[in-house]
């Protein structure tokens, strides 16, 4: 540990003031952003739609836009797989997907190459694009 | 005490506290006898009536609506003169201190530090937290996600707590409590709009950390937990926004549940369980109204903090993944 210590003291800032700073900077700016959007909402509000009603169901009843992906796909689970329910099964799909990703680091544990790295860009823009066309497709439909 | 022992600046001190008070007092019985004239004429001409007129009622509740008139002068009285009174006093009390002492003036600030410090001794932590090294490396933009994610989970507790002080999770009141929130609190639509572009942004900010973490490989050993408590933190973030969508108990809000909570219904096994836990009962109503606002502004803070506290201990501990 001690023998790294120079090399670690050369490519590194100290967290005060210099990182600090950085992080100060940032805050600043996110909270001048919010701000700027609060006043925009004293113009544009959120608003409201009409009051809850169980009996009137709209035509299109969505959910919130991060779950528009999950929900527009389980519009095309068939009614019946492997002999369960259909969306039965997706649900189950969806919470060995969610399994999957929590418990990612003990499934993948390789140490990390170039080639590795490549693989999980591509995969992390294949998932961004189809979430992103998704989620539009749940919000046109 | 070695003001005790200085019988001169004890005076000097004394005196300077007297003479504040003697002022205080004398403007408050000004204000005072002032009211109490105008009662007594309010009552000469008024002699029956219960109510104060309009004109006379102190109106505790109108600095929401807008009528705050003479509400916040008091507060700026007394800062104004308050501030030079304690500017008198110390000043006093600092040349007394310089004359008697013989000594350079040593300021209150590091009195202060130096007070705190020779109890708690937390000066070598602070200075070892400060001095904490930041590799290079993680200069980037990229690196910031994680933080800008935190700190608007901080704005979204401020909003929040502002947004709390006039809803009422009641399916009665809840629509009319939004509605006057944005039509008649004061800032109360620039509060709300910025309570929902930040949830908005925070699971945006979210996933990008996570998308950046993934990428970068930086969950691999030692790092597996600092994924899993940031993937968890990612849940509480949906589950904020999914408890968060019901409260404004509108059309919208209401399908969205009914339809969230459907997913979840059809779980096998434990599906009814989650159903009728979420919706308190086999229908969206104003009980699932409370338990959503229990979850929101409750169980996930709480559970958020304290995984978010973990997850920092965790970074601080492993330092930032080196990239390939």
């Amino acid at each position: 540990m001690t023998t790294t210590l120079p090399e670690e003291k050369k490519d590194s800032v100290p967290f005060y003031p210099d990182h600090f700073r950085t992080e100060f900077y940032v805050v600043v700016g996110i909270g001048v952003l919010a701000l700027v959007i609060g006043g925009l909402g004293m113009f544009f509000p959120v608003g409201l739609q009409p009051p809850a009603d169980p009996l009137d169901t709209p035509l299109h009843v969505k959910p919130e836009w991060y779950f528009l992906a999950l929900y527009q796909m389980l519009k095309f689970v068939p009614s019946s797989i492997l002999g369960m329910e259909g969306p039965m099964f997706a649900v189950v799909m969806m919470v060995v997907a969610v399994l999957a990703v929590v418990l990612w680091p003990f499934l993948d544990r390789k140490p990390d190459n170039k080639n590795a790295m490549r693989i999980r860009i591509v995969l992390s823009i294949v998932a961004v694009i189809l979430a992103i066309a998704l989620t539009i497709w749940g919000e046109v439909s | 005490m070695t003001l005790f022992k200085q019988p001169l600046k004890l005076t000097l001190v004394l005196a300077g506290v007297v003479l504040l008070l003697a002022v205080a007092v004398a403007a408050h019985g000004a204000s005072a006898s002032a009211a109490g004239l105008q009662n007594a004429s309010a009552a000469q001409n008024l002699v029956s009536v219960e109510l104060p007129p309009p004109n006379q009622d102190d109106c505790l509740h109108c600095h929401i609506g807008g009528e705050n008139k003479n509400l916040w002068t008091p507060l700026a009285r007394w800062t104004v003169f308050g501030t030079f009174g304690l500017a008198f006093v110390f000043g006093v009390y600092r040349s007394a201190s310089v004359w008697t002492q013989r000594k350079a003036w040593k300021p209150l600030t590091t009195r202060a530090v130096e007070w705190v410090d020779e109890r708690y001794e937390l000066s070598p932590v602070l200075s070892k937290l400060a001095a904490k090294p930041v590799p290079r490396f993680a200069m980037k933009w990229w690196y910031c996600l994680g933080g800008i994610t935190a700190f608007l989970f901080v704005v979204q507790g401020l909003t929040g707590i502002m947004l709390a002080f006039y809803y009422k999770p009641t399916a009665a009141e809840a629509y009319t409590s939004i509605q006057y929130i944005e039509n008649e609190v004061r800032f109360g639509a620039a509060i709300r709009m910025i309570h929902h572009w930040a949830a908005n942004g925070m699971i945006v900010m979210c996933l990008a950390h996570m998308l950046r973490v993934f990428i970068m490989g930086a969950y691999k050993k030692p790092r597996e937990l600092n994924w899993v408590s940031g993937v968890l933190l990612l849940f509480l973030t949906l589950l904020f926004g999914f408890t968060g969508y019901l409260l404004p108990w509108d059309q919208r809000a209401y399908w969205a549940t009914t339809v969230g909570t459907d997913i979840g219904g059809a779980l096998p096994a434990i599906g009814n369980l989650i159903l009728i836990f979420l919706r308190v009962g086999w229908d969206v109503s104003g009980a699932t109204l409370g338990r959503f606002y229990g979850l929101h502004i409750i169980v996930t803070p709480i559970l958020t903090l304290g995984f978010m506290l973990a997850h920092f201990l965790m970074i601080r501990k492993l330092g930032i993944a080196r990239p390939l």
